[in-house]
């Protein structure tokens, strides 16, 4: 313990400096005297206590060099040996700053929105035993549940310790003094034990209370509780209003809950099924199925497990459709994250790519400094300095650059973040919860020290050869191999890069050029979502939305107006098994589902308002509004794989097993109605009649207007608000709707197309380093050879011919890659091959010009210096 | 000049440690002292003798203060501290140990030889 005191006392304060030396003269003295007392003269006394003594100077410094202390004044020294250097080269020393803030800026921004997709630990207690549970069938994408099969797999399941559902969540309506339309999502009791999730405030719920007609309590989530309820304690066991109804808070959900399939959840309730009826029920309720691994069991290992009520469940399921349905257990990550996951992957290759670059690019430069610094490392170890010194001092510069490199790039990390942010499409998952945090800071400096380390040791392994030589010399030729080296690297990985950003501009483009069947142009989408509380009867729903379409008719420039439950440019409509379609005097169709079927329901303007061609029969009359039949009108897709080449008009179809039968009076052109980039659906139109029986949805209004955008809505407003002030209104383009559709391949191929022209940036900027050394390099060789003869042409070929090597050595490495790896790209283009020959040619001839451009600069420079200057040059 | 044997390593530092016991004593002073009661086989560098007075500093095992000499000159006087003398004992029972140790395999070979 002394002992470390002393240490910080000595480390902090030291010794006086001529400490040593009244010390040393001390024992000179000393000798001296005893030599004289020997018998000898002063002076030989004195000089022989000098010889005895040895070197003076060693031992003075050798005494220093025992203090504790030492190697921070080392350090200090070397840092501000450093900042000199740095001072002398601002051009370099920017330079190397900028390169790596651009690419630990865009690492850091990337990994912050991947980071929670690919790595970040779900909010729930020990989540790698937590898996989603379910059955998968065409019906549904993702893995459910049903009522009939749930109870049966929670009683009997063997491989997990705990077993919850969820019935998914919907929209429900805040009814306080401050009203709010919110997200309630329903869960079994259990639901947050299984997941690990203890409530900050209050408990979670009772058995008794997640039972039909039980006490209505409610959890609220951290959100609402502090923008509602201003974070007040007393919230627990207040009651408030939701949908009408008095509900009692009984506690407040943590800050980061969030539900295992990400829907939005303001308030949690009980879901309060009716356990005994949904036993006997067939299909039962849609439930969706988490549950808790036992300790040291896989998934696979789980799957097993499940079969017995698996099969139990596949008895339940009609006979014809068994074989389509399937058992599924996945990790909750991979639900979640099942078609952001190789975008991510993507977009995090894409930046370490230009991080590479980056690191290339920096490295580059200090070989060339240090290139240029060799006569003074050779006259330093000369003078003493070892090489362990000289390494040291080069890590020095290196680690001040990327501490500077990273402090500026997390500046524009948080800059880049809040553009993606901005660009960023609203359905990305989880987009929103990006931030920088501290995990990724110190990601940050962790890739930014690697950088150092990597490109301060290239140089400094070079450093000193041979003194005598390196001291005369101009640089030696080994850097300048290795330097061709990383810039052949540099160009084959943006080439890389810049092939991937082809191919989903490419695939972007394709999106964008194809139509989507409907008119979008002058039409208004206006969606009124009225509030279920208020609104609560068929009736009242039909009569509301039939006045808004007439207040429409009213307003002037409006031409049509139709109405429909769901829109193609929406994204969502009704769906239906296929073979439950019925058609009049034929059997019912065999095997399997058939695949699914989307439906919707419209008025009969709808077709004329998006201009959709009908392109056999007639459309749905107005008189047809008020029949007593139904009426249907099939998309092209849908009448020719029911009935072939034969004439689909007059036929008589039942959509639903025991439900309406249906005339078929017309054929409907094909819309795109699986979004943009899926492949179209079969789809058919039933006629909605002003009958209550036709009005248990609400509707969205189709204007076509000759008015633009800014003038039609508040007009729209304006007539809604006569008939009911009180309803919201949501007023678009379609054209902005469909161009949402295309906000994720377009936030896919900005950020890509950045990053590729970053790293093609960079790259170029290598290129242009090392050709712009060389020339200057062999500037003397160049008045040689102009001496005896050469002409210009000559020169330009002479220093040209070594950027086009480069550049033709690294494009061909970067094209053998990249079309090895597009394929891995397959699933995210759209209509283009990922060995497109269009793409590739396109960015090799783009790279060819640029780098050429690159090279001639310097090229043509070198090829104008005059003879007598260059034999001088030194 | 007698002939000197190389001292082993951190054999200097127990040397000095258990010149300093007799009392405080400049550089100088341990040299000499050390070079006497070894008979002159025992003589200090001064190029290691001084950084290893700086070392046991350093460590903390002895502390200076500065005197007047016999002859009135400024020096700087070296004593035992607490710490040190600690360090001496532990060294000094491994020190036994070591040679003990040595002298039971000199002898054995002692006895083979002949």
């Amino acid at each position: 313990m002394g002992e470390i005191l002393t240490r910080v006392r000595f480390m902090l304060s030291g010794k006086l400096p001529g400490e040593v030396d009244d010390e040393l003269r001390f024992h000179i003295e000393a000798a001296t005297e005893a030599n004289i007392a020997a018998g000898m003269t002063r002076d030989e006394a004195r000089r022989q206590a000098l010889v005895e003594f040895g070197g003076m100077e060693r031992t003075r410094e050798q005494c220093y060099e025992e203090r504790p202390g030492r190697w921070m004044g080392t350090v200090a020294q070397d840092g501000r040996y450093a900042l000199r250097g740095f001072r002398r080269n601002p051009v370099f020393t920017i330079a190397v700053i900028a390169t790596l803030a651009v690419g630990i800026g865009a690492t850091t921004a990337v990994f912050s929105v991947v980071d929670r997709i690919l790595f970040r630990p779900l909010p729930y207690a020990h989540d790698d035993r937590l898996v989603s549970v379910g059955l998968v069938a065409p019906i549904i994408p993702q893995e459910f549940m049903l009522g009939g099969s749930y109870y049966e797999w929670r009683d009997h399941q063997q491989a997990f310790e705990a077993f919850t559902s969820e019935t998914g969540a919907n929209t429900c309506d805040l009814t306080e003094r401050n009203p709010a339309r919110l997200s309630c999502a329903s869960v079994e009791q259990n639901f947050l034990p299984t997941l690990g999730i203890v409530p900050i405030l209050g408990r979670n719920f009772l058995p008794e209370e997640d039972r039909p007609n039980g006490p209505r309590v409610a959890l609220i989530s951290y959100g609402l509780w502090s923008s509602h309820y201003g974070l007040d304690p007393g919230i627990v066991n207040r009651r408030i209003d939701i949908d009408g109804t008095q509900v009692r808070v009984v506690g407040v959900l943590p800050k980061d809950f969030e539900m295992p399939a990400l829907e939005a959840a303001d308030i949690v309730l009980p879901q309060a099924l009716d356990e005994a009826a949904q036993r006997r029920a067939d299909p039962g309720r849609v439930m969706y199925a988490f549950a808790r691994l036992k300790p040291g069991l896989t998934i696979a290992q789980a799957e097993a497990a499940l079969q017995p009520v698996f099969n139990y469940s596949l008895n339940l399921a009609p006979a014809p459709f068994r074989k389509e349905v399937h058992l599924r257990v996945r990790s909750i990550r991979d639900r979640q994250m099942h078609d952001v996951r190789l975008a991510a992957w993507v977009l995090l290759g894409a930046v370490a790519a230009v991080l590479l670059i980056a690191c290339a690019n920096v490295s580059s430069l200090m070989i060339a400094r240090a290139t240029q610094r060799e006569r003074e490392l050779a006259v330093r170890s000369a003078l003493g300095a070892s090489r362990m010194w000289l390494l040291r001092q080069t890590l020095t510069e290196a680690f001040l650059l990327s501490l500077a490199g990273a402090t500026a790039g997390c500046l524009l990390a948080e800059v880049l973040l809040r553009v993606f942010l901005d660009l960023a499409p609203t359905g990305i998952t989880l987009l929103n919860h990006a931030q920088l945090d501290g995990r990724i800071i110190v990601f940050t400096i962790f890739v930014s020290l690697a950088c150092g380390v990597v490109f301060g040791l290239f140089p400094a392994l070079y450093a000193p050869g041979s003194i005598s030589t390196a001291a005369r010399s101009n640089g030696s030729g080994r850097t300048v191999w290795l330097r061709r080296g990383l810039v052949v690297g540099q160009i084959a990985v943006s080439m890389i890069l810049l092939s991937g950003a082809a191919l989903l501009a490419r695939s972007f483009r394709n999106i964008e050029l194809q139509g989507m069947g409907i008119e979008t142009r002058g039409v208004f989408s206006v969606r009124i979502p009225l509030p279920r509380y208020r609104y609560t009867t068929p009736q009242q729903r039909m009569e509301f939305f039939l006045q808004a379409e007439q207040a429409m008719r009213h307003l002037p420039g409006v031409l049509k107006v139709g109405t429909s439950d769901s829109l193609p440019s929406g994204g969502q409509h009704g769906e239906q098994i296929y073979n439950n379609i019925a058609v009049e005097g034929r059997p019912r169709a065999g095997e399997g589902t058939g695949g699914m079927v989307a439906w919707r329901l419209v008025s009969p303007e709808y077709f004329s308002a998006l201009e959709i061609p009908i392109v056999r029969g007639r459309g749905f009359t107005i008189e047809e509004r008020s029949s007593k039949d139904h009426f249907l009108i099939l998309s092209s897709l849908l009448a020719t794989r029911m009935f072939g080449a034969n004439d689909p008009v007059g036929q008589r179809v039942q959509p639903i097993p025991d439900g309406p039968w249906y005339l078929v009076v017309g054929v409907a052109a094909n819309v795109k109605n699986a979004g943009l980039t899926g492949a179209d659906e079969p789809e058919y139109y039933r006629l909605r009649r002003d009958s209550i029986e036709d009005w248990n949805a609400d509707a969205d209004l189709v204007l076509k207007t000759s008015l633009n955008a800014q003038a039609a809505a508040p007009w729209i407003r304006t007539q809604i608000a006569q008939i009911d002030p009180t309803v919201p209104v949501q007023v678009e383009t379609l054209s902005q709707q469909v161009s949402r559709l295309a906000d994720r391949p377009r936030f896919e191929t900005a950020l890509l197309g950045f990053f590729a022209c970053c790293g093609m940036l960079m790259a170029v900027i290598g290129l242009y380093g090392v050709i712009a050394f060389v020339a200057t390099q062999r500037t003397q060789e160049i008045g040689v050879r102009m001496a005896l003869g050469a002409t210009r042409g000559n020169i330009l070929r002479l220093i040209a011919g070594e950027g086009v090597r480069l550049i033709l050595l690294g494009g061909l490495l970067g094209l053998g890659a990249s079309l090895a790896m597009a394929q891995w790209m397959q699933s995210l283009l759209f209509n283009v091959g990922p060995r497109d020959p269009l793409s590739f040619l396109m960015v090799g001839t783009v790279f060819a010009l640029v780098g050429l451009a690159a090279t001639l600069i310097p090229a043509r420079a070198a090829m104008k210096v005059e003879p007598v200057v260059a034999l001088r040059y030194e | 000049m007698a002939e000197t044997t190389d001292l082993l390593q951190g054999t200097l530092d127990l040397l000095i440690l258990q010149t300093l016991v007799a009392g405080p004593m400049h550089g100088w002073g341990v040299a000499q002292r050390i070079q006497q009661v070894s008979k002159d086989v025992l003589q200090i560098g001064q190029g290691s003798l001084y950084p290893a007075l700086h070392r046991l500093e350093y460590k903390g095992w002895i502390a200076s203060d500065w005197g007047n000499s016999e002859n009135n000159r400024r020096a700087k006087y070296y004593r035992l501290t607490a710490t040190g003398k600690k360090q001496l004992e532990a060294e000094l029972a491994t020190w036994e140990r070591l040679s003990a140790a040595i002298a039971l395999v000199l002898g054995n070979s002692a006895e083979v030889q002949p």
